[in-house]
């Protein structure tokens, strides 16, 4: 998005191309931002609804990549625009249809803790505000198409290829999660009182499923204790990636405040290795938490989470390292904070651009140190946690220096065809 | 060349020690060849004396005591008895000859009679001719420990420790022993301290269960560093440590020597059709040994290997079982004696070809890892593939070549054993081959397939109140699933946990107490073969 609010506000023309029905990204999950405390929606929203605006962006949302061919200043891209049988010219956004349609899944947005209906938007502020028909839950008994007052419900709609040319490709793919589940010692998926940080993050949002309550799934107790451990699949030689994901120490630190801010008699833990809070204010920021606001850090992984089956108490057997015993503690709510890891479409993507992975999937640089965001492919251009990890206000400069080397690319071509 | 018998003799202090005395203040003249020693009790002898008194060169063990009713201690020499007894058996398994240890009763009056004992048993002995294991023992000059441990901190990564005490937090000992840590025991190699580490008992600690190698972000194998750290650390600690008075190592170590010959198929039933060469060879380990050590236990041992040739044998296979079979070296690899491990492994590996097989399937869990992996390591690629008996089970009853005949109406709960879990990755087929009985409902306890806890003891080390409470510990955790009855592949699980539920408990015994089985003797009723 940023890359796209850079480049749109140069004069250049800028095309979005979006997998999901809305854009936003991971943002848009986070109820709050590291150090600032700011509320994600409230900043990243007015940014979504510029990309819209902006008479210079085009958004393509439900699309992808297919095809790619051209060189830099010149390349030919083939789209598929996912059919999401409903008009985007004809909805108006007033979700009378969601309201009608009798079919409740998961909401993937909510990372599946709430439910949404078969015809739907990701999340109250999508961009584009235009509903999505999601085939495979859809009974097709027509309740939306017959309350639709703007006749938008399209069940015979298409697939369509697009072909765009464009000057220059910015890649920005992001992150997805490792799958803590493969850690059994800690009960993820087994055991109802453990989530991972996003799921928690959703619970904390006020959007989010529960309205920003803190509780116990297993029996909707307020807890009294939680525990976030940290490096679950990350910075591990074996079973995991073994890159830092960057940002866990601090959201974890993050949501541990939230926590206290929401419930001040529930005590957090946070379990971790080493604390890596290297930015501007990170620092302050957990001394903040630990001295204000009562969050306790200990340096340990903890060997393995048990819970009590009856009352789904866990409890994290661990050594204090620095105290250099080995205890246990007893725990409400255990939170996950999961490798953030390269997703693995990015294999794909990276065979139709041509572009190389690194061994750990990120795109490659074309030089870590002097071209950070470009990639053997002259013109294609990466951003974002796609390269390697990083925080929201590092992945924004990045983008705007992706945009940038874009716009060069962009002028050479034209001043080339001039 | 010395042919004349060497005799130990253990004399009680009471009886027969004093008849010996009166013997000599007497002048009653008798061969010179005993070698007494004196206990307080012919009780005190324990069988670890006698076969460690054949290991080290004796053609003859004399045990001697008060006759039966006056022992000073009331009962010790009736407890010689029986230990005697079982001693023989021992020796008869050996093939060293159960003749070659006597007891004999000599009261402090019976000078004529110890003199008498001393002549017939030389004379027997000689006759005999000497012991099989006379030849010298060589002494090879102890490895460099520096050099032994820094090659191991690099081959087990443990150089890549971040410290995070997740092994810590994970090992089931650290949790009841405040003093134990696997992540401080590695601090203290990293920064040069190990060589205090060899004299201390930290090293004999570990289970070896892999639960901190399972779950170790650096992937550190902390349990094989410790192997490797316990070829150079002192071995006075480590007999200090070990249970039964390291019976099964001597037990193994004079398996390496190379004129013995064993009587080890006693247990093979009548009926039962076994061969010498053949394309499937069951490997039965020391069964036929514990079945005499821990006879006490009551566990019938020898029900295993008994049921693993009969469901052979119901599924048309016709096993090579080996007499020359030797212990396949487990304990002595985790107890540091890499070179009686080598000579194990290549002995085993030899008998192994020579028979032809292309399949060795074993009951043990302890073969099992010790055949698979650390025998090609040390001698390179073997030309036998490795089973266990529940792969080898699952992979019949999916042919259909082997079916159940009975239906076991009963909750079963399986304990996955570290050796066969987390070091070898097996943790379905056993689970199918008990969820297919008929009638049969598996049920899993909290922490099962890698997440499993140890039963408590490896290699005979360290068997002390720590692993008294994880076995406890477990065994609450195996009752609570509410299952009739608790089924692991390792013998050595159900040795151990038998013997902590025979002794005094500190919880109500009704917590802990269940019916155990080994699998394949669950089977073996399953199919009526019992």
């Amino acid at each position: 998005m940023q890359a796209s609010l850079d480049l749109a506000a140069r004069g250049f023309k800028v095309y979005l191309v979006e997998k999901s029905p809305s854009i936003g990204g991971r943002m848009v999950q986070l109820d709050k931002t590291f150090p600032t405390m700011d509320c994600s929606i409230c900043i990243v929203a007015p940014k979504m609804i510029d990309c819209l605006r902006s008479p210079n962006i085009r958004l393509l949302t439900y699309s992808e990549v297919q095809e790619v061919s051209g060189t830099a200043g010149n390349f030919t891209v083939k789209i598929l625009k996912k059919p999401r049988f409903v008009d985007e010219e004809r909805c108006t956004g007033c979700g009378v249809c969601a309201q009608h349609c009798p079919v409740e899944v998961p909401n993937e947005f909510d990372m599946n803790l709430g439910v949404r209906k078969a015809i739907y938007i990701p999340l109250p502020q999508a961009v584009p505000l235009k509903y999505t028909i999601d085939m495979e839950n859809c009974l097709q008994c027509g309740l939306c198409q017959r309350v639709c007052g703007a006749e938008a419900i399209d069940f015979d709609q298409q697939p369509e290829t697009i072909s765009l040319n464009v000057g220059a490709v910015i890649v920005a793919t992001g992150f997805e999660l490792f799958d803590p589940a493969t850690r059994t010692e800690y009960g993820y998926g087994r055991f109802r009182n453990v989530l991972i940080s996003l799921e928690f993050e959703r619970m904390l949002s006020a959007s989010g499923p529960i309205g920003g309550h803190i509780m116990r799934f297993s029996d909707g107790r307020i807890p009294r204790r939680i525990a976030f451990i940290q490096c679950v699949g990350s910075r591990s030689l074996k079973g995991g990636v073994s890159f830092c994901s960057s940002a866990c120490c601090m959201y974890a630190t993050k949501e541990s405040i939230l926590i206290r801010e929401h419930e001040p008699e529930c005590e957090v833990y946070i379990f971790y290795n080493d604390l890596k809070v290297f930015g501007k204010g990170f620092q302050d920021f957990v001394a903040r938490a630990e001295d204000e606001w009562g969050v306790k850090y200990v340096r340990s992984l903890p060997g393995e989470v048990i819970e009590d089956h009856k009352t789904g108490d866990l409890t994290l057997w661990y050594e204090d390292t620095t105290e250099n015993v080995t205890e246990s503690l007893g725990a409400d709510l255990v939170v996950l904070c999961p490798a953030l890891i390269p997703r693995a479409s990015n294999k794909e993507l990276a065979g139709i651009l041509g572009l190389e992975l690194d061994e750990y999937g990120f795109f490659k640089s074309k030089d870590p140190q002097f071209a950070p965001v470009d990639t053997n492919v002259s013109g294609v251009l990466i951003c974002g946690y796609c390269q390697g990890p990083k925080d929201i206000p590092e992945s924004v400069a990045q983008a705007s220096a992706a945009a940038a080397r874009a716009a060069e690319t962009l002028m050479m071509a034209s001043e080339g065809a001039h | 060349m010395e042919t004349e018998p060497r005799i130990v003799a253990f004399l009680c202090n009471w009886c027969s020690y004093a008849g010996a005395d009166l013997a000599g203040t007497s002048r009653i003249r008798y061969p010179p060849n005993v070698r007494p020693i004196r206990v307080m009790c012919s009780g005190r002898v324990d069988p670890a004396f006698v076969i460690g008194a054949f290991e080290g060169g004796a053609d003859g063990v004399l045990v001697s005591g008060c006759h039966p009713g006056d022992c000073h201690y009331v009962s010790g020499n009736l407890k010689a008895e029986k230990r005697m007894k079982n001693t023989a058996r021992i020796l008869k398994l050996l093939g060293l000859g159960s003749e070659r240890l006597r007891l004999e009763w000599v009261s402090t009056s019976e000078g004529t009679k110890f003199a008498q004992v001393v002549t017939d048993f030389t004379e027997e002995l000689r006759k005999m001719g000497p012991s099989l294991l006379k030849a010298e023992s060589e002494v090879d000059a102890p490895p460099d420990a520096l050099e032994v441990i820094s090659k191991a901190l690099k081959k087990t990564n443990v150089q890549y420790c971040l410290e995070c005490g997740k092994c810590s937090g994970s090992c089931p000992i650290s949790r009841v022993n405040d003093a134990y840590s696997p992540r401080r025991t590695v601090e203290r190699f990293l920064l040069g301290f190990g060589g205090s580490m060899l004299s201390g008992a930290d090293l004999w600690t570990c289970l070896t269960c892999y639960t901190c190698t399972e779950r170790c972000p650096s992937d550190v194998r902390y349990p094989e560093f410790v192997r490797a750290c316990r070829r150079v650390a002192s071995e006075e600690v480590m007999e200090e440590l070990c249970a039964h008075r390291g019976i099964p190592m001597t037990l193994s170590r004079i398996m390496t020597h190379p004129n013995i010959k064993q009587e080890r198929m006693d247990w093979v039933p009548a009926e039962a059709e076994i061969s010498q060469k053949g394309d499937l060879l069951y490997f039965v380990g020391c069964l036929p040994y514990f079945d005499v050590v821990f006879e006490d236990l009551t566990l019938d041992l020898l029900k295993i290997p008994q049921s693993v040739v009969r469901i052979l044998n119901r599924a048309r296979i016709k096993p090579v079982v080996m007499a020359s079979e030797k212990c396949c070296g487990h304990d002595v690899l985790w107890t540091g004696d890499v070179k009686n491990f080598e000579k194990l492994a290549k002995i085993n590996v030899g008998e192994i070809e020579e028979t032809g097989a292309s399949r060795v399937v074993t009951a043990c869990p302890e073969c099992y890892r010790t055949l698979k992996k650390d025998y090609p390591e040390v001698l390179g690629k073997i030309d036998f593939e490795v089973l266990h008996i529940s792969e080898l089970l699952s992979e019949l009853i999916e042919k259909q070549e082997l079916k159940y005949d009975a239906k076991l109406l009963m909750k079963i709960v399986y304990q996955d054993s570290c050796r066969l879990g987390r070091h070898m990755g097996v943790y379905q087929p056993p689970r199918k081959v008990i969820a297919d009985i008929p009638g049969v409902e598996l049920v899993e306890m909290g922490r099962n397939r890698e997440n499993s806890v140890c039963c408590g003891v490896n290699a005979w080390l360290s068997c002390n109140k720590y692993s008294k409470a994880v076995q406890i510990d477990r065994l609450k955790e195996a009752k609570a699933t509410g299952a009739d009855l608790l089924v692991t592949a390792c013998p050595k699980c159900q040795i151990h946990w038998k013997c902590v539920t025979s002794e005094k408990l500190p919880v109500n015994p009704e917590e802990v107490t269940m019916p155990m089985r080994d699998l394949s003797v669950l089977v073996a009723e399953a199919m009526h073969l019992t």
